[in-house]
C-alpha cells in the first residue's frame, strides 16, 4: 500500500480536528444528503474518512469521489451540534474545498461568484443604485454590516433594518465579510476579507445574514458580531394581521447562524411576539441554498428544498420567514416555482411591517 | 462490502399481536416511533438507537439502557428470514412464542455478527408502551460505592429499566458536551429509571432512593419531566464519543462480570490502568455487570501507549474471566477480540463454533477471518 501514496499527503487538514472523529453515526440522522441517498459517502462520517483517505494517500487527490463529495455537501453543519465527540465539520469542510477547489477544480459558478464578490466598489456603486440602507457613522457606537449580494437583491433588508434600529451606523465602503471565500475553497482569503471589515465597522456588527454572522465571529471573535434577531430581543412592536385577524408565520433556520451561533430561540421570539408563529418541523434543516450551492449543484439544491416547500404549503401559513439572503433567495424561487400563496421574507421585512 | 442500509422500510405491523417485520435496515429509533403510533414499544434500546439498524442489532445481539428489566435482542426475535451463503432463502422461527420444531436457529444466528447469513427481515416482538417512566440520578464518593448501591437495589426487590454508572472522567466529559450541571466533584454517577404504572414507579423510586443514601450517596435527584429525563439518556448514550474529546485516540471495551462482583471489576480496572500507566474511564450498565472501559491516549500515533493499552485490556479481560465473567458483553468479538476468544469458551466449543461455521457457510465467503475462521 505505502507505495501507492501520493507526495503531497498530510499537509491538508489540521490533524487535530480531522483525528477527532471515532465514527459513531451519530452526525448521520442529521445529514440532509445522507437523507437523499442512504450512501454513507455522503454522510459527515463518511467525508471525514474520505478526508483521511486524501491526508494519509490512500486515495489520490484526484480521486472522483473526493471532488464529488466534497461539492455534494451542503456545507450546513448540521452535524455539529449533534457530534458529542465535538467534531468542527464545517472547519474541516473548508480545508478540504481550499484543498480540492484550487485552479481548474474550482466550479465555474464559484468562480464568478469570487469574482463579483472582490468587486467592493460595484457593490458600494449597486447599494447606492438600489437605495440600500446609508446612514454616515456619527456618533453611531455599532454599525450594520451590508451584505454584498444582498445590496442589490435584497436592499429593502437592510432598509428594513436601520428604520428598526435607527441608531446603527451604516458606512457605505463596505466590501464582503470573506464568507464566500472561506465556504469556497479560500480560507484564508476569506479571513483577510473579514478582518478588513471589521476595522471598518465600529463597535459592534449588525448583520442581516446568519452565513456572514458566523464567519465573521470566527475571524473577529463572537464578542464583535450580533445578528440582527439577537440584537432586536425584546424592543419589537406592533402586530403583522391579515384581513383582520393575526398573520401565521414559520421560520427557517440559518443554517450556519444555528449550528454555528447556536442561534435560533431569538428569531422565534420575535416572530412569536408579532405574530401566530408556527414551527415547520423542518426548520433546523437546510433549505438548499446554501451559499454557493444553488447554483454550483441546482438539481440538488432543489432535491433538498422540495420537501420543504410541500411543508410550507400544508402548514397554512401566511409568511415564511428567514434569516439569512440565500435562505430568502432561495425560499421565494421555490414559492414562485409552485405559484404559492405564501410569501417569503426576512425577519426585518416582517418586523418592519408589524412596526408600521 | 455488503450494505443493507437502503433496505429500510417497515414491512407491517400486527398490533394486536405486538408483532411487526421489518427490514435490516430500519434504524431502532424508527422502529420504536413506528410502534409508538400503537401505543407499543421495542425495548431493546442501544446506546447508538439513532443510528443502530435492526439488522445489525440482530446481527450483534445487540444489548442496551433497558437489559437489565427487558432483556436484549435476542428476547425480541421471534423470527428471521436469511440468506444462507450457500444461496438457499430460510425463514427461521415466526410469529409464533411457542415453536420447537428443530434446533433454535434464529437465536443462533441473532449474535452471528454476520458470519452465517444475510439478514434480509426480522420479526420483532413489542411491549405495551408504560404509562410512566422516571430517571433519577444518584452521586457517590466512589464507584465502590455505587457498586454497593446497585447490589442493595437489586437486593431490595426492585428491577430498575435502568441502571447505569458514570465514573469521574466519563461525568466530566458528558458535562462537557451536553451542559446538564452535573455535580462537579462526585466520585461516580448513578443513572435510574422505572417505567410501569404510576404508583409502581413512585414506589421504586422510594426504594432506590432509599437504598442509595444508606450506601452513602452524596446527592439524590429525580427528573423533574420528560424533556429533562430524555435529557439524561441522551447523555448517557453519548457518553462514548464524548469521551473522545478528552483526547485524540479512544479505545473502547466492553466486559461484562455478574452483577455482584461488579464493584470488585471496577476497582480492578482502576488498578490494572495504573499499573499500565493508562487513563481509563469506565462507564456501563451497572444492573447487567457490564463494563465499558474506555482508554483515552492524547495522540493517535502514540504506539507506545497503544500498546500499553493493549496491555492493560489483555489483563481486564483475563480478569473478568476470572470473576465469573466475559469478554465481551454486548459489542461483539469482531476481529479485536478473537485472539481472546478461546480464554473464554474453551477448545471444545472453538471447534464447535467452527464446525457451525463450515456447515453454514462451506466456502468461507461471509464476514471472513472472524467468528468461526
Amino acid at each position: 500500500m505505502t507505495s501507492d501514496k501520493v507526495s503531497n499527503a498530510g499537509s491538508i487538514f489540521d490533524p487535530t480536528l480531522l483525528s477527532r472523529c471515532i465514527s459513531c453515526g451519530f452526525c448521520l440522522p442529521a445529514c440532509p444528503t445522507y437523507a437523499l441517498t442512504a450512501d454513507e459517502a455522503s454522510s459527515p462520517r463518511g467525508r471525514i474518512n474520505l478526508m483521511r483517505a486524501l491526508e494519509s494517500g490512500t486515495l489520490p487527490p484526484g480521486d472522483p469521489t473526493l471532488a464529488e463529495q466534497a461539492s455534494f455537501c451542503l456545507g450546513c453543519r448540521a452535524c455539529e451540534p449533534v457530534c458529542p465527540a465535538g467534531v468542527q465539520y464545517g472547519e474541516l469542510l473548508e480545508q478540504w474545498r481550499g484543498f480540492q477547489w484550487t485552479g481548474r477544480g474550482r466550479p465555474m459558478a464559484v468562480r464568478f461568484l469570487i469574482f463579483a464578490a472582490e468587486r467592493a466598489w460595484a457593490h458600494q456603486i449597486a447599494g447606492r443604485l438600489r437605495r440600500a440602507a446609508h446612514a454616515p457613522a456619527a456618533g453611531s457606537q455599532h454599525s450594520l454590516m451590508l451584505g454584498c449580494f444582498e445590496r442589490t437583491l435584497f436592499p429593502e433588508v437592510s432598509r428594513s433594518a436601520l428604520a428598526l434600529a435607527p441608531e446603527l451606523a451604516v458606512p457605505g465602503n463596505q466590501g464582503c465579510c470573506g464568507a464566500l471565500h472561506a465556504h469556497n475553497g479560500e480560507p484564508e482569503r476569506g479571513r483577510q476579507l473579514a478582518g478588513q471589515l471589521g476595522a471598518r465597522l465600529p463597535g459592534q456588527i449588525v448583520t442581516t445574514s446568519g452565513g456572514c454572522a458566523a464567519h465573521l465571529s470566527s475571524v473577529l471573535g463572537r464578542d464583535r458580531v450580533v445578528e440582527l434577531s439577537e440584537y432586536l430581543q425584546n424592543r419589537v412592536t406592533g402586530q403583522v394581521r391579515i384581513g383582520g385577524r393575526q398573520a401565521r408565520v414559520a421560520l427557517q433556520d440559518s443554517c450556519h447562524l444555528r449550528n454555528g451561533l447556536d442561534v435560533w430561540r431569538e428569531p422565534r421570539a420575535l416572530l412569536s411576539t408579532v405574530a401566530e408563529y408556527v414551527e415547520l418541523a423542518s426548520a433546523a434543516r437546510c433549505c438548499g441554498a446554501a451559499g454557493t450551492y444553488a447554483l454550483v449543484r441546482p438539481r440538488d439544491s432543489r432535491r433538498v428544498l422540495d420537501p420543504k416547500i410541500d411543508e410550507i404549503e400544508a402548514a397554512g401559513i401566511d409568511y415564511v420567514v428567514a434569516v439569512n439572503p440565500g435562505c430568502l433567495r432561495q425560499l421565494r424561487q421555490g414559492l414562485r416555482r409552485r405559484k404559492s400563496a405564501v410569501r417569503a421574507l426576512h425577519i426585518a421585512e416582517i418586523l418592519r411591517l408589524a412596526a408600521d | 462490502m455488503l450494505s443493507t442500509a437502503r433496505m429500510n422500510r417497515i414491512l407491517g405491523g400486527r398490533p394486536e399481536e405486538m408483532l411487526a417485520r421489518a427490514e435490516p435496515g430500519v434504524s431502532t429509533m424508527a422502529l420504536n416511533d413506528a410502534a409508538a403510533a400503537h401505543g407499543l414499544f421495542y425495548p431493546p434500546d442501544p446506546g447508538s438507537r439513532t443510528v443502530s439498524t435492526i439488522g445489525g442489532n440482530v446481527a450483534t445481539c445487540a444489548g442496551g439502557l433497558r437489559g437489565l428489566k427487558y432483556g436484549v435482542t435476542r428476547n425480541y426475535v421471534p423470527g428471521l428470514t436469511v440468506v444462507l451463503p450457500t444461496g438457499e432463502i430460510v425463514r427461521t422461527g415466526g410469529r409464533l412464542w411457542k415453536d420447537v420444531a428443530g434446533y433454535d436457529l434464529t437465536r443462533l444466528i441473532t449474535g452471528s455478527e454476520g458470519t452465517l447469513g444475510v439478514i434480509t427481515e426480522v420479526t420483532v416482538a413489542l411491549l405495551p408502551d408504560p404509562s410512566a417512566s422516571r430517571t433519577g440520578l444518584a452521586y457517590f464518593d466512589s464507584l465502590t460505592q455505587a457498586g454497593r448501591a446497585v447490589s442493595g437495589i437489586l437486593a431490595a426487590g426492585v428491577i430498575p429499566s435502568t441502571l447505569e454508572f458514570l465514573d469521574r472522567s466519563c461525568i466530566d466529559a458528558v458535562e462537557q458536551y451536553a451542559h446538564l450541571g452535573l455535580h462537579p466533584d462526585a466520585g461516580a454517577l448513578l443513572l435510574f429509571g422505572d417505567d410501569g404504572d404510576e404508583a409502581a414507579v413512585a414506589r421504586s423510586f422510594e426504594r432506590i432512593t432509599a437504598v442509595c443514601e444508606d450506601s452513602g450517596a452524596i446527592a439524590v435527584q429525580t427528573a423533574g419531566d420528560a424533556t429533562e429525563s430524555e435529557a439524561l439518556l441522551t447523555a448517557r448514550r453519548c457518553t462514548l464519543p464524548a469521551l473522545s474529546r478528552l483526547g485524540s485516540l479512544t479505545i473502547h471495551e466492553d466486559a461484562s462480570v455478574p452483577r455482584p462482583r461488579l464493584a470488585e471489576m471496577v476497582a480492578r480496572i482502576d488498578a490494572i490502568a495504573a499499573r499500565h500507566r493508562v487513563t481509563m474511564a469506565t462507564f456501563g450498565h451497572a444492573g447487567d455487570g457490564n463494563l465499558h472501559p474506555t482508554c483515552v491516549l492524547e495522540s493517535a500515533e502514540d504506539t507506545e501507549g497503544i500498546a500499553r493499552a493493549e496491555g492493560a485490556f489483555a489483563e481486564v479481560f483475563r480478569t473478568a474471566i476470572d470473576l465469573g465473567g466475559t469478554i465481551t458483553g454486548e459489542h461483539g468479538v469482531g476481529a479485536a477480540k478473537l485472539p481472546y476468544l478461546e480464554q473464554r469458551l474453551g477448545k471444545a466449543q472453538m471447534d464447535l463454533i467452527r464446525r457451525i461455521k463450515t456447515a453454514f457457510d462451506p466456502a468461507g465467503i461471509l464476514n471472513p477471518g472472524k467468528l468461526g475462521s
